[in-house]
């Protein structure tokens, strides 16, 4: 709904793309005529196995979140990284015969792996939650609501669900676009070539319906930050544009478009790990004054931008990073201002989003 | 939900557009909305409200800390009267100063600093203990301002004579007296930054006069309806139970220890209400009630959206005024009362909120979190 007025206007934009209409020099440009729909409605469009990866990614979301309840199982979130042993709760994943570690970072195959074990054992000490005492702690204003956060005061279910935005899809979408060229375009297997069904599942990912953001029914991972920062960064508009008109360019073999969207969406991706993190810095602002949910804000924030290292096509260099990640106080709870604030600073410059890091 | 605002913003000038065609006057809303003079309303607010609020509270906080330095000189009854007196004279003031979140207060986190609530009694206990505490610490914000006053100079004992020991005879004493200076030193200081900058950022502040998320208008706007929320969900719904399923948290209040909950939230709506009004001491000035006027702003059901605004602060008010101090003991005693006053403030929150915002043009850029 929030994005309905422009999705009016970006609908009325989508039209009929004609490409070198125009005679300017004796170069033959290549001409090319095809639609670009409104919604990702094309005939021989698949990414079933996204789907059901971010589904396998929902499950072990939810089951990290009973670690504020009592002891959660490692074992069986471990396996449902690798889909070993019928883990998941709903039985066609079970028996799908794909899994989630495969396509992960590899540097975060072994990274999710310390992060559940931290949350299991934080889940398992029955304390309450203070500085450096792992356990579970409440919100002031609220106490059903409630987060398992280390002696340091990381939430590590944050961690694990930010780490799987980073280290899965945000990797998926950078690995897929950046080797788009190299996939065959001309060969139809099931319906589609290798070229489209690549795209086709870099789309899934992303996590929105066919007819975002018009639609916004059962959004996941980054479909749902995507709008929760659009008003600082129009995410939602940008990506949905690019997947289209790149999907009807591969289609139609139209290369040169193919690459212009990859760019859109290379840097799209890229500049949504800083602006998730800058939607927490409002979030933690929000509940400046409660510990516990502050640390938890600050534990979103953190996986953001932690997260940002998973993606190979990041702008960010790696000396840049642990600056980064070196703003962040050693322990969440001794946190001031000062620090948040440089932190909001630090990750909006390289992104641009100086402009609008109060607003995302 | 800020898009949302923008196409109901749309929608309803576009309504409102078809609607003035009845008339013969060709003015629609849009414009006469447009053409208001913004730059005065911001003189106004600015000159005859926010500053006079912001001296009259620094001159309350230099009182206290006056006293306090005068009660750890040589704690007596009479001075720990004195202090409580000015203690109370500065929290009452701050309600109608916690309004002005944007620039200078802004820049020094103004709000949180002075009024996180409830006190952390632990926190305060060890800082008082440990002899030392770093102001800038989050973690500390809820053991220092006026909320750690209000527990150290009226709770720390069952009465006075209690109290008055635990900065007479106590093991702790003359760390105790060290903190509460500290704390009303770093509230002084605070506000002697925002009286400051304020002298410069007037201009600045007056000439912001557009209608974007970084105007005047705009910043005002969002913090009139953040401080309200405030009013609405902390002084008054979170003690009462509206976030807790019904079981009331009556030790949650503002100004659990010195008893004045109810009088400081009535003072608060009034604030509140004043700005919108743009009324002060001298009169009653351009404010967000003639805006909407010559919006021609609308209710959903066709009736001045002004008038219900301002009968709805009369219901909201009359509603606190039936409470009584303690709180904390109303919400025990009678905790209907004090829900169905959260009722009639929530009501208002969506005129203000929603219809009001909608209605010019304004986006609320803080937002609700996602629960997760």
């Amino acid at each position: 709904m929030k994005k309905t007025l422009c999705a009016l206007s970006f609908a009325a934009a989508v039209l009929v793309i004609t490409a070198g209409c125009k005679k300017n020099n004796d170069t033959t440009e290549p001409t090319f005529n095809y639609d670009v729909p409104a919604t990702y409605n094309f005939s021989n469009a698949n990414f079933a196995d996204a789907t059901t990866r971010l589904g396998m990614a929902t499950e072990i979301g939810n089951l990290t979140k009973l670690a504020t309840s009592g002891p959660i199982d490692g074992p069986k979130i471990k396996a449902m990284l690798t889909n070993t042993g019928a883990p998941f709760t709903t039985a066609v994943y079970n028996t799908s015969g794909i899994q989630l570690n495969d396509q992960f970072a590899p540097a975060f195959k072994t990274d999710v792996l310390k992060f559940i074990d931290s949350l299991v054992a934080v889940s398992a000490t029955g304390k309450v939650a203070s500085r450096n005492v792992a356990g579970v702690g409440s919100a002031t204003a609220n106490a059903a609501t409630k987060y398992a956060l280390t002696g340091l005061g990381l939430n590590y279910a944050q961690v694990i669900n930010k780490g799987l935005m980073g280290g899965f899809v945000t990797y998926q979408e950078a690995t897929i676009m950046g080797n788009i060229a190299s996939y065959d375009n001309n060969t139809v297997v099931n319906g589609s070539t290798a070229m489209e069904h690549a795209w086709d599942m870099a789309f899934g990912y992303w996590g929105v319906p066919i007819d975002f953001p018009t639609n916004k029914t059962g959004v996941k991972f980054w479909g749902s930050y995507t709008s929760q920062v659009d008003a600082g960064y129009h995410a939602n508009t940008i990506l949905m544009n690019a997947f289209l008109k790149g999907r009807a360019a591969i289609s139609a073999k139209d290369t040169k478009t193919v690459a212009a969207q990859v760019a859109i969406i290379l840097d799209a991706f890229d500049k949504l790990g800083a602006a998730g993190a800058l939607q927490e810095v409002q979030e933690a602002k929000a509940d400046i004054s409660d510990n516990i949910v502050r640390n938890s804000r600050m534990s979103e924030m953190y996986g953001f931008v932690y997260g940002i290292k998973y993606n190979p096509k990041r702008t960010l260099t790696d000396a840049q990073h642990t600056n980064l990640l070196s703003l962040f106080p050693a322990n969440l709870y001794d946190l001031t201002l000062t620090q948040l604030n440089a932190l909001r600073d630090a990750v909006a410059a390289p992104y641009g989003f100086d402009a609008v890091k109060d607003l995302l | 939900m800020r898009k949302l605002i923008y196409l109901a913003l749309v929608a309803a000038s576009t309504f409102a557009l078809v609607q003035s065609c009845k008339k013969s006057n060709t003015d629609d809303s849009t414009k006469a909305a447009s053409s208001f003079d913004r730059k005065g309303l911001l003189t106004n607010v600015s000159a005859n409200i926010i500053i006079p609020a912001y001296t009259a509270y620094q001159t309350s906080v230099v009182n206290l800390d006056a006293a306090i330095i005068a009660f750890n000189a040589a704690p007596d009854a009479a001075k720990l009267a004195t202090v409580q007196t000015t203690f109370k004279t500065a929290y009452l003031q701050w309600q109608s100063t916690s309004e002005f979140e944007f620039g200078p207060a802004a820049s020094v986190s103004l709000r949180v600093n002075t009024n996180t609530y409830p006190a952390s009694v632990d926190q305060i206990n060890a800082n008082v203990a440990a002899g030392t505490y770093n102001p800038s610490l989050l973690a500390n914000l809820a053991a220092k301002g006026l909320p750690a006053l209000d527990y150290l100079l009226f709770g720390t004992g069952a009465d006075n004579t209690a109290i008055l020991a635990m900065y007479t005879t106590d093991v702790n004493a003359a760390k105790r007296k060290t903190y509460i200076a500290a704390l009303s030193t770093e509230l002084k200081t605070n506000i002697n930054t925002v009286v400051t900058a304020w002298a410069s950022y007037k201009a600045t502040f007056i000439s912001a006069d557009g209608t974007d998320v970084a105007s005047s208008i705009g910043q005002l706007i969002n913090q009139l309806v953040y401080d309200y929320e405030i009013l609405k969900n902390f002084e008054i719904g979170v003690p009462a139970g509206v976030q807790s399923q019904g079981a009331a948290l009556p030790q949650k209040v503002q100004a659990y220890y010195s008893k004045i909950s109810v009088q400081l939230a009535i003072a608060h709506i009034q604030a509140i209400q004043n700005l919108y009004l743009g009324k002060s001491s001298v009169g009653d000035g351009l404010g967000l009630d003639d805006y909407l006027v010559q919006a021609n702003a609308k209710s959903s059901n066709g009736t001045s959206l002004n008038d219900n605004i301002k009968a709805q602060f009369a219901a909201a008010l009359a509603k606190l005024q039936t409470l009584s101090d303690p709180l904390s003991t109303n919400i025990t005693t009678n905790q209907t009362a004090v829900t169905s006053a959260y009722t009639e403030l929530q009501k208002l929150t969506v005129m203000l909120k929603t219809d009001m915002t909608s209605s010019l043009g304004i986006l609320i850029t803080y937002g609700d979190n996602d629960g997760d």
